[in-house]
C-alpha cells in the first residue's frame, strides 16, 4: 500500500516537473519572438526611411553617387534577407553606409540647414537606437531560452517537443568593438 | 510676464536670434539672462561693454522689481564716457532698459553701428516715421 | 530586473514603517491628550485614516495633481519629435510594457521628473529650460534616469511617502496652532474631564506638543533618505539603459549650473524632480537629493561598462564606503554592458533657433497670437495683453487681433 502511494506521489511529482519545465520553455520561446518583432518594427522603418532620405539628399549631393548608391544596395539586400543571422549582416552592413553618410553630411552645410532633412536624420538616429536597445533586450532573452533548452532537466522536454535554440543577432559595428573611451573634461 | 513698470502685460519682440519682452505703454525692453551677449557682435566690444557695468549704491532714480523672481533689481552704470543707468535683476535673471537706453548700450558696445538690430532699434527709438496709423490684418 | 525592485521595497520598508511610526505615535499622544488615555488609539485610527483618505485620492489621481501644480501640457510626437524619440527609445532600453506619456512645462529652469503608480500609466514631464539646454546624449540621459524611477518602482513608494509626510505636517500643523490659538479654553476642556488633575493627561499634554514640534523635522529626514537612495539607483538604471553613463553626467553638469529657481516646486514635489528644484543648501541630511557633483563623479568613474556592477564599484570608489547600493541578487545576475561611444551631436540649427522653436511651441499650447508685421517684425502677443489691438513698435502699423483672444 504505502510503496503504491510512493508510486504515485512520485509519478506525480514527475507530471508536474514536465509541465512547468515544458509551460517557461513555451514562455521564454514567446518573450524571444516578442523580442524580434520589436527589432523587426524598427528594421522595417528604417528600410521606410531610406528611399525619403536619398530623395531629400540627391539634389545636395551629386557628387556622393557612391555613398548614396551603398546605402541603397545595403537597404536592398536587407530586405531580401530571411533568416535571423542573414539579416544582422545585411543590417550592420546598413548601418555601415549610414555611419559613412553622416561623415560625409559634415561637409554639406546647406543640407544641415534644410529642416526636411534634419527630422529624417533624427528618425533615422532613433531607430538606429532602437534598433540597438531591442537588439540587446533580443539577446538576452535568447540567451536564457537558450540556457533553458541545455539544462537539466528541461533538456528532455525541450528534445521530446522539439524545442530549439534560436539565434542571436549579433551586429558588427566598429562602435562595439573599440575599447571604451574615457573623457578626462 | 508683465512689464516691472507699469505692470502691463508685455509682448513679445524677435531681434535677430533674441526674442525680448517689450511693453508697448513705456517702451521698455527686457532680456532675458544672457541675450544682451547675444544681440552684440563683436566679441572685444563685449568684453568692454560688460566690464564697465558699476553698481550704483545710491540713486534717486526710482527702483523696480525684476518681473521673474519678484525681487528688487540693482542700478547698474553701463559705459565709459555716455553713462547709461540700467536695472539689473541681483538673482542674473536678466537686464530692463527703459526706453531707448538698450539703442544706447549696443552702440557702445558695437564698432560697426550700422547692423540689423541698431538699425532696427533706431527705427523704433529715434526715427519714428510712422505711416499714419495705417490698419492692417 | 524584480530584484531591484524587491530589495528596493525591503531597505525602503524599513525608512518607511519609520515614518509611518512617527504619524501613529503622533496620532496616539494627540489623541491621549484629547480623549484621555483610553481614547488614544482614536487619534492612532484618525491618524491613519487621514493617511489611508490621502493615499487612496494620490493612488487614483496623484499623477493628475502633480501634473496640475506643475502645469504641464501633454505633447504628441509632432510636438517634439526629439524628446518623443528620446523616450521611446528609453521604454525599448528599459523593457517598460507601454511607453509613458510625455508633458512639457514651460518653465525656464531646466528639470524633469517622472510620476505614475504603475509602469502602464506613468507619465514623464520636462521643462522647456531642459529641452533648450541638453543635447541628444543628455537628454537620454535624463529620459533614462526618470525612467529608472519608473522601473524601479519607486513612484509608488514616493507617493505613499510623500503623503505620509504631508499627513504629518497636516496634524501637527492643526494641533500646534490649535493649542496656540486656543491656549485658554484648555482649561475649560480639562475641568469638563473626569479624569482632572490626572497626571496622565499632563504628561500626554508636554509629550504631544513635544512630538507635534519634531515630528515634521523626523518623518522629513526619513523622507529624505528614502528618497537619496532611490536617486542612486535611477542614476545606475539610466547608465545601464543608456550604456552611456557621460550624457547623465554632461546632463547633471548643466542642471547644476543653472541658477533659476523653479517655480513650481514645493517641498513634497522636490522629491520627484531629478535635481533638487529648491535649492535646498543646509545640509546634507535633509536634502532630497545626493550631492550633484558626487553623482557625477561616481558617473564618470564607471570606465569598463555601463553595468550595475560597475556603478557600484564607481560608488564605493567616490564615496570611500563598503555600502551596497545595488543588491547583490542584482549584481551577480546583470551581466556587464559595453560603454557606447559618443554618437556625437547632429547638425541641428543654431542653439537659438532651437530655443525659438521651443518656445513657439509652448506659446501656441498657451495662446500666444503670432503678428507677423510687413516689416518684418515679428510680434508674439501674449493670452493676458488686454487690448484687442497691438501697434508694431517699429513702423507703427495697427494690427488687429483675432476675436477668439477675448474670451481668455
Amino acid at each position: 500500500m504505502s510503496a503504491f502511494a510512493i508510486f504515485i506521489v512520485l509519478i506525480l511529482a514527475i507530471g508536474l516537473l514536465l509541465v512547468s519545465n515544458y509551460n517557461s520553455l513555451v514562455r521564454l520561446r514567446n518573450q524571444v519572438k516578442n523580442a524580434w518583432s520589436q527589432i523587426d518594427v524598427q528594421l522595417k522603418r528604417r528600410h521606410d526611411l531610406i528611399p525619403n532620405l536619398i530623395e531629400t539628399v540627391k539634389g545636395y549631393m551629386s557628387h556622393e553617387k557612391e555613398t548614396l548608391e551603398n546605402i541603397t544596395n545595403a537597404r536592398s539586400q536587407a530586405l531580401k534577407a530571411g533568416t535571423v543571422a542573414e539579416k544582422a549582416k545585411a543590417e550592420s552592413m546598413l548601418s555601415g553606409a549610414l555611419g559613412r553618410f553622416n561623415v560625409v553630411v559634415e561637409n554639406y552645410p546647406d543640407l544641415k540647414a534644410n529642416q526636411n532633412f534634419l527630422a529624417l536624420q533624427e528618425e533615422l538616429t532613433s531607430t538606429e537606437n532602437k534598433i540597438s536597445f531591442a537588439r540587446q533586450n533580443y539577446n538576452d532573452q535568447v540567451l536564457r531560452y537558450n540556457n533553458k533548452i541545455e539544462m537539466f532537466p528541461s533538456n528532455i522536454i525541450a528534445g521530446m517537443f522539439n524545442f530549439t535554440k534560436e539565434e542571436f543577432f549579433e551586429i558588427e559595428t566598429a562602435e562595439e568593438r573599440e575599447v571604451p573611451k574615457v573623457d578626462f573634461k | 510676464m508683465n512689464c516691472p513698470h507699469c505692470k502691463n502685460p508685455m509682448i513679445i519682440l524677435e531681434l535677430g536670434d533674441v526674442e525680448t519682452d517689450y511693453c508697448t505703454v513705456c517702451e521698455g525692453i527686457w532680456l532675458d539672462a544672457g541675450e544682451l551677449e547675444l544681440l552684440i557682435e563683436d566679441s572685444t566690444a563685449k568684453t568692454e561693454l560688460l566690464s564697465s557695468f558699476q553698481l550704483i549704491q545710491h540713486i534717486k532714480e526710482k527702483n523696480i522689481k525684476c518681473p521673474i523672481c519678484n525681487t528688487k533689481m540693482e542700478k547698474i552704470y553701463v559705459g565709459k564716457e555716455d553713462k547709461v543707468i540700467i536695472d539689473e535683476c541681483k538673482h542674473g535673471h536678466g537686464i530692463w532698459f527703459d526706453k531707448g537706453e538698450i539703442l544706447k548700450v549696443i552702440k557702445m558696445g558695437s564698432v560697426n553701428q550700422q547692423n540689423d538690430i541698431i538699425n532696427l532699434l533706431t527705427e523704433m527709438y529715434e526715427n519714428k516715421i510712422y505711416p499714419t496709423n495705417k490698419e492692417e490684418g | 530586473m524584480w530584484e531591484i525592485i524587491r530589495a528596493n521595497k525591503r531597505k525602503s520598508l524599513a525608512l518607511f514603517i519609520g515614518m509611518g511610526t512617527v504619524l501613529l505615535l503622533l496620532g496616539y499622544l494627540i489623541g491621549g491628550y484629547i480623549f484621555g488615555q483610553e481614547g488614544a488609539p482614536l487619534g492612532v485610527i484618525g491618524a491613519a485614516g487621514l493617511w489611508l483618505i490621502l493615499s487612496v485620492i494620490s493612488y487614483f489621481s496623484g499623477s493628475k495633481i502633480i501634473l496640475g501644480i506643475s502645469k504641464a501640457k501633454k505633447i504628441s510626437k509632432e510636438d517634439h519629435p526629439r524628446l518623443f524619440n528620446v523616450v521611446e527609445e528609453m521604454t525599448i532600453a528599459a523593457g517598460l510594457p507601454e511607453m509613458p506619456d510625455i508633458y512639457i512645462i514651460n518653465e525656464p529652469a531646466p528639470n524633469a521628473f517622472a510620476t505614475g503608480i504603475k509602469p502602464e500609466n506613468s507619465a514623464v514631464a520636462v521643462t522647456t529650460g531642459l529641452l533648450a539646454m541638453l543635447n541628444r546624449d543628455e537628454l537620454q540621459g535624463v529620459i533614462a534616469h526618470e525612467l529608472g524611477h519608473i522601473k524601479n518602482r519607486d513612484v509608488l513608494l514616493m507617493t505613499f511617502a510623500g503623503v505620509m509626510l504631508g499627513s504629518i505636517i497636516m496634524i501637527s500643523d492643526i494641533f500646534v496652532r490649535g493649542m496656540f490659538y486656543s491656549g485658554h479654553s484648555t482649561d475649560r476642556y480639562r475641568n469638563r474631564s473626569s479624569r482632572e488633575n490626572n497626571p496622565a493627561q499632563a504628561v500626554f499634554l508636554i509629550l504631544a506638543i513635544l512630538f507635534a514640534v519634531l515630528s515634521p523635522v523626523l518623518a522629513q529626514i526619513l523622507y529624505f533618505a528614502i528618497s537619496r537612495k532611490r536617486e542612486y539607483l535611477a542614476d545606475a538604471s539610466a547608465a545601464r539603459f543608456t550604456r552611456y553613463p557621460e550624457g547623465l553626467a554632461s546632463a547633471l553638469e548643466k542642471l547644476a549650473n543653472n541658477t533659476y529657481p523653479l517655480r513650481t516646486a514645493n517641498r513634497v514635489t522636490a522629491a520627484f524632480y531629478i535635481v533638487n528644484p529648491l535649492h535646498n543648501k543646509i545640509n546634507d541630511l535633509t536634502s532630497t537629493h545626493p550631492p550633484i557633483q558626487e553623482r557625477i563623479r561616481i558617473l564618470r568613474s564607471m570606465m569598463h561598462g555601463a553595468g550595475f556592477a560597475e556603478y557600484q564599484k564607481a560608488f564605493n570608489k567616490i564615496k570611500r564606503t563598503k555600502k551596497r547600493i545595488i543588491p547583490n541578487s542584482v549584481l551577480s545576475k546583470d551581466k556587464n554592458v559595453s560603454l557606447k561611444t559618443q554618437t556625437g551631436e547632429h547638425p541641428t540649427a543654431g542653439k537659438m533657433k532651437v530655443k525659438r522653436n521651443l518656445g513657439d511651441l509652448m506659446m501656441t499650447f498657451n495662446n500666444y497670437v503670432f503678428v507677423p508685421c510687413a516689416c518684418g517684425l515679428k510680434i508674439k502677443v501674449p493670452p493676458t495683453y488686454k487690448n484687442n489691438r497691438v501697434k508694431c513698435p517699429k513702423c507703427g502699423r495697427i494690427h488687429t487681433l483675432p476675436d477668439k483672444r477675448g474670451k481668455l
